[in-house]
């Protein structure tokens, strides 16, 4: 019976979900503030009624109760619980519930959290919020309801694939969620402009913390997912151009775009149909990745084609966000002129430079994602789109970004003078050109040498512009500092990712007892392999100990797992450092106590990790920045008071 | 009744929420939009005053762009537009809610839901039993009761869940004794026989499914694995004609349709030619391997990545006594779905001898690998083991 109440529970999250669109519209349109007053507290009732379905569903988890399909084929007894509870988002339906629970979690930190805005701007918002809601509530309702019964209830439940039986599974879907559904807020901020007709300083200044909280989200949440799938698929790989993967780095490459566009908008009222543009962009991106995941259109055409319900639910839905959406903007578009102009060398261009260069990243990005699901759908045959074509394409993109992003924070809004702008950059240039002859010497390889460039670059100029502004200004406020940490990060990453790829040492060997073998001044000796058997599993366990200049530094123990329902699984072992990573992987059994082993050398592969999280703080340190966190009062307050 | 009393509280409460917040409305938080647009342009000109002050801009970039933060706010002052509230009827609203709410929840839920009493009744209040406990139980039931044949259907399948394919069978042939005229009975059974026999169509299993057939021409089970026996030697019509008849035999909201459906897409594709891309694998084994190997061995033949995952992509088991010397390896031979062979693009063949068929190399596993190529050639290689 609970599960047919929590079933219930998300019809009523739907119910309230058009209560929380029509009444207040309503409202709005006829002057009745009783109505137009109910945006926030329908949005209450819906996040409560989607939380309990949620609950409900983790209970059918976690008791096991097989009678209900989803869990049936997604969990079994022998799992242990915290997988059980993870596993309600380890597949289709489950996902798309956390997906709508997030959004409206989302909505509610919105409706409580914007006490700057006018409640008329925030009614907009919140209407704008519970269509979409609607959209997802009706997709899970009608093509994937996680409530359903089965017939015949089965003794036992299918597993959960051993792949997310981690604790990477526990949190990086969530966070990714919270990034992927984030960027719906921006969206929701710039169509109620767009409806209202009223594209102001108010919509522009509190979109940008919503945006860089959004945006933070979704870097932790690819950051999780690399770092995931390093250490849990076995074979030492971080990023593979995968759809899937690409799905989540499109929207994240515009919501890059969006929240350099902000600053723009905000501080100079420029660059509004770039912020209008991205914002709708990049909330329609992160439709067609979950379109792409969730249709089957990545496993094959034809299974997308032979069930297509929930591919052209979410097909169709996109067409109604991307096409009313854009049409809303050509209706609005002359609202959003722009009186003040700049000069070619500003402020300005340079983050024009940046949106223009990060759109082509990721439109180079889509494009190979999409082009090989096109050309097949088509009968046009198969292609295949890897690593050889992104790096080819999307790289040589992004290194002028790279350079062109701490040139940008040096120059002055509307106009700069080229001889101002050369003698604060030329001491720096100097510096970095003397640091990277003598680095030089240190490495030989030229994409190491290029990333080298590259980091040495990026920080000279973040480290001046620091310093510069606290000589200026006598301090510095979170904005800036995030964004210092922002571009750090991006340097660090960029070291990390080259460094690890170019100068990362793989072996596949076979090792005796007692056997030693040496890599870069590691030696690592095979101790053998016991046998072991856990709760829903049974495998082998290596024993290698590695040592460096004679001192024992790591004892690896990597895993070759048999799950109960008979799937395999290699968990590797991994000595973890700043500067390097020590991977073992462990092969089969070649007689007589001999094994083969997968051993990798990996040079500072945890600085693309790092990088990753200082992008995610930067943003999160920008989003709390003092402008917003005063009370309006205050605002306005101290502006009468100071003029 | 229980359920309707707790959907009828969570209606009320849910309209008690609706109707209270139209008695009484949020108020309003007292943030007028054209304020906020003037206390922001006041905020842009004490910035930049502040640059002003610290030498960051000179006096004619400050005067052009206070111009510039005046003419942006008029404009935004000319957008606003004052928004009269007035009196609203409650009363009106809190009766269309009233009525709407329940219909629309009650008749959304009435027309997804697939619960029914019967479901309530077969949901065991116990944790369910695992498969070893199941199959304990059925066995205990049978001792005493020897002749009761869905039993020992039951544990046939029970054992083969569990692996145990020779348990299995006898359970089957038990069964099989008790009550040849089962269609179902015989389709398992010789699904069962199949898998021990390495998924070969040989024998028993084939009358098995004949009979089955002649019991139940529509039945689809008995006509899917008629379809895979037709696909064994190579009548690709006769297995397309009998999938058919299974797809019209399967109800509308059966999950089977859908594999059966991707099932005759891909036999279509492979039919019409429109494989874009295999791997032709040649191999030859020396006669001192196969003097020196059991007939019973296998010949695992598989393709590979050139670089990255080590997991097969596409691969073939046979008999050793059965190879003919080549393969022909295409996305159907693919491990997973969304990993199809033609999606790779550089790959190693790799051509294994083994004893236990098992996936993962064996100490006494005999193996080649090929250099690398491509997959858009749809290269043919050769690969000799001696």
């Amino acid at each position: 019976m609970l599960v047919e109440l929590g079933h219930f529970a998300l019809v009523l999250a739907l119910a309230f979900a058009c209560l929380q669109a029509v009444l207040p519209t309503i409202g709005l349109f006829r002057g009745n503030l009783a109505l137009a007053q109910l945006s926030r507290p329908m949005l209450w009732a819906q996040f409560f009624w989607t939380l309990i379905a949620f609950a409900v569903l983790m209970n059918a988890f976690v008791v096991d109760d097989f009678s209900v399909k989803y869990v049936a084929g997604n969990s079994n007894t022998e799992l242990p619980d915290m997988f059980k509870m993870s596993a309600v988002w380890g597949a289709h339906e489950g996902s798309l519930l956390l997906w709508a629970l997030i959004l409206s979690g989302w909505s509610v930190a919105v409706s409580i959290f914007s006490k700057r805005l006018p409640n008329e701007v925030l009614n907009h918002i919140l209407i704008i919020l519970g269509l979409i809601s609607i959209g997802f509530l009706l997709f899970l309702l009608l093509t994937s309801n996680p409530f359903e019964r089965l017939d015949i209830i089965p003794t036992q439940g299918r597993e959960l694939n051993p792949l997310l039986q981690d604790f990477g599974l526990i949190i990086h879907p969530p966070m990714l969620y919270m990034g992927y559904v984030g960027m719906a807020i921006p969206f929701a901020f710039v169509l109620s402009s767009l409806i209202r007709g009223q594209l102001d300083s108010t919509w522009l200044r509190w979109s940008r913390p919503w945006t860089l909280v959004a945006w933070a989200f979704l870097t932790f949440g690819i950051v999780l997912g690399s770092w995931w799938a390093y250490y849990e698929l076995g074979w030492g790989g971080w990023w593979f151009w995968d759809p899937v993967e690409n799905a989540s780095f499109m929207p994240w490459l515009v919501a890059t775009a969006l929240v350099h566009s902000l600053s723009v908008s905000e501080k100079r009222g420029a660059f509004k149909h770039w912020t209008v543009l991205l914002a709708i962009a990049g909330f329609s991106l992160s439709l067609l990745g979950t379109f792409l995941v969730r249709s089957g259109i990545l496993t094959s055409v034809h299974s997308f084609a032979a069930d297509p319900a929930r591919g052209a639910f979410i097909l169709v839905f996109l067409i109604l966000v991307v096409g009313g959406s854009l049409a809303l903007y050509a209706w609005r578009a002359s609202l959003m002129r722009s009186q003040n102009s700049f000069h070619w060398l500003s402020k300005e261009s340079g983050l024009l430079i940046n949106n223009i260069l990060l759109v082509a990243a990721m439109l180079s990005v889509f494009l190979g994602t999409l082009y090989p699901l096109l050309l097949d759908s088509l009968g046009l045959g198969k292609i295949s789109v890897g690593a050889p074509y992104f790096d080819a394409v999307f790289v040589p993109i992004m290194i002028p970004a790279v350079l062109a992003m701490v040139i940008a924070p040096f120059l002055r809004w509307k106009k700069d003078t080229l001889t101002r702008v050369l003698g604060l950059l030329k001491p720096i240039w100097l510096a970095v050109a003397v640091l990277f002859v003598l680095s030089l010497f240190m490495v030989e390889n030229v994409s190491v040498s290029l990333a080298v460039f590259l980091f040495i670059w990026i920080v000279l100029h973040s480290l001046s512009l620091l310093v510069n502004r606290i000589r200026q200004k006598g301090a510095t406020s979170l904005a800036f500092i995030g964004m210092i940490l922002a571009h750090m990060g991006i340097a660090i990453f960029l070291l990390g990712a080259t460094v690890t790829t170019q100068l990362g040492i793989e072996k596949d060997i076979k090792m005796e007892i007692d056997q030693p073998i040496t890599i870069k001044g590691y030696e690592f000796v095979f101790k053998g392999v016991d046998s072991f058997s856990e709760q829903n599993y049974q495998g082998h366990k290596g024993r290698i100990e590695a040592y460096y200049e004679g001192d024992l530094i790591a004892n690896l123990q990597p895993e070759k797992r048999q799950y109960v329902t008979g799937m395999p699984m290699t968990e590797a072992a991994i000595d973890p450092s700043l500067y390097r990573d020590l991977y073992v992987a462990l092969g089969e059994s070649l007689g007589e106590g001999a094994w083969s082993l997968r051993i990798y050398y990996k040079p500072l592969i945890r600085w693309i990790w790092l990088g990753g999280l200082f992008i995610s703080l930067g943003a999160l340190l920008a989003a709390f920045d003092r402008r917003y966190r005063l009370s309006a009062q205050r605002v306005s307050a101290q502006s009468r008071i100071e003029s | 009744m229980t359920m309707i009393i707790w959907i009828g509280l969570m209606l009320v409460g849910s309209l008690a929420w609706v109707i209270w917040f139209l008695k009484y409305p949020l108020a309003d938080n007292g943030v007028d939009l054209q304020q906020s647009n003037i206390d922001l342009g006041r905020q842009r000109k004490l910035e930049l005053q502040a640059d002003l002050d610290q030498g960051l801009i000179d006096q004619e970039q400050f005067d052009q762009a206070l111009e510039e933060i005046s003419s942006t706010l008029a404009l935004e002052l000319g957008q606003t537009q004052a928004k009269a509230f007035k009196q609203s009827n409650i009363t009106l609203w809190s009766g269309l809610v009233i009525v709407l709410l329940p219909i629309f929840a009650t008749g959304v839920y009435q027309n997804l839901s697939n619960y029914t009493p019967a479901s309530k009744a077969t949901t065991p209040d116990l944790a369910p039993l695992s498969l070893e406990q199941s199959a304990a139980k059925l066995k205990q039931h049978l001792s005493d009761n020897p002749k009761d044949a869905e039993a020992w259907k039951m544990l046939g399948l029970s054992y083969f869940e569990l692996g145990k394919i020779k348990e299995s069978l006898d359970a089957y042939e038990q069964a099989y004794q008790l009550n040849s005229q089962d269609p179902r009975l015989l389709v398992e059974y010789a699904s069962a026989m199949i898998s021990a026999n390495d998924d070969q169509f040989v024998g028993r299993p084939v009358k098995l499914i004949k009979q089955a057939l002649e019991l139940d021409p529509q039945a689809p089970d008995a006509l899917y694995l008629a379809g895979m026996f037709a696909v064994s030697v190579q009548d690709f019509e006769l297995a397309k004609a009998l999938w058919n008849k299974a797809l019209n035999a399967l109800p509308e909201q059966s999950v089977d349709r859908q594999a059966l459906v991707s099932i005759l897409q891909e036999l279509s594709r492979v039919e019409s030619g429109n494989i874009s891309n295999t791997v032709t694998v040649n191999v030859v084994i020396s006669d001192e391997i196969l003097a020196s190997r059991s007939a019973e061995d296998f010949l695992m033949i598989y393709v590979k990545a050139a670089e990255g995952r080590p997991m097969p992509i596409a691969i073939q088991k046979l008999p050793i006594k059965a190879f003919t010397g080549q393969v022909v390896l295409s996305d159907m031979n693919s491990v997973m779905s969304e990993k199809l062979l033609s999606q790779h693009d550089q790959a190693l063949v790799v051509v294994r001898v083994s004893t236990t068929g098992s996936a993962m190399k064996q100490a006494d596993d005999l193996q080649v690998v090929s250099e690398v190529v491509s997959i858009a050639d749809n290269p043919s290689v050769t690969l000799k083991l001696n």
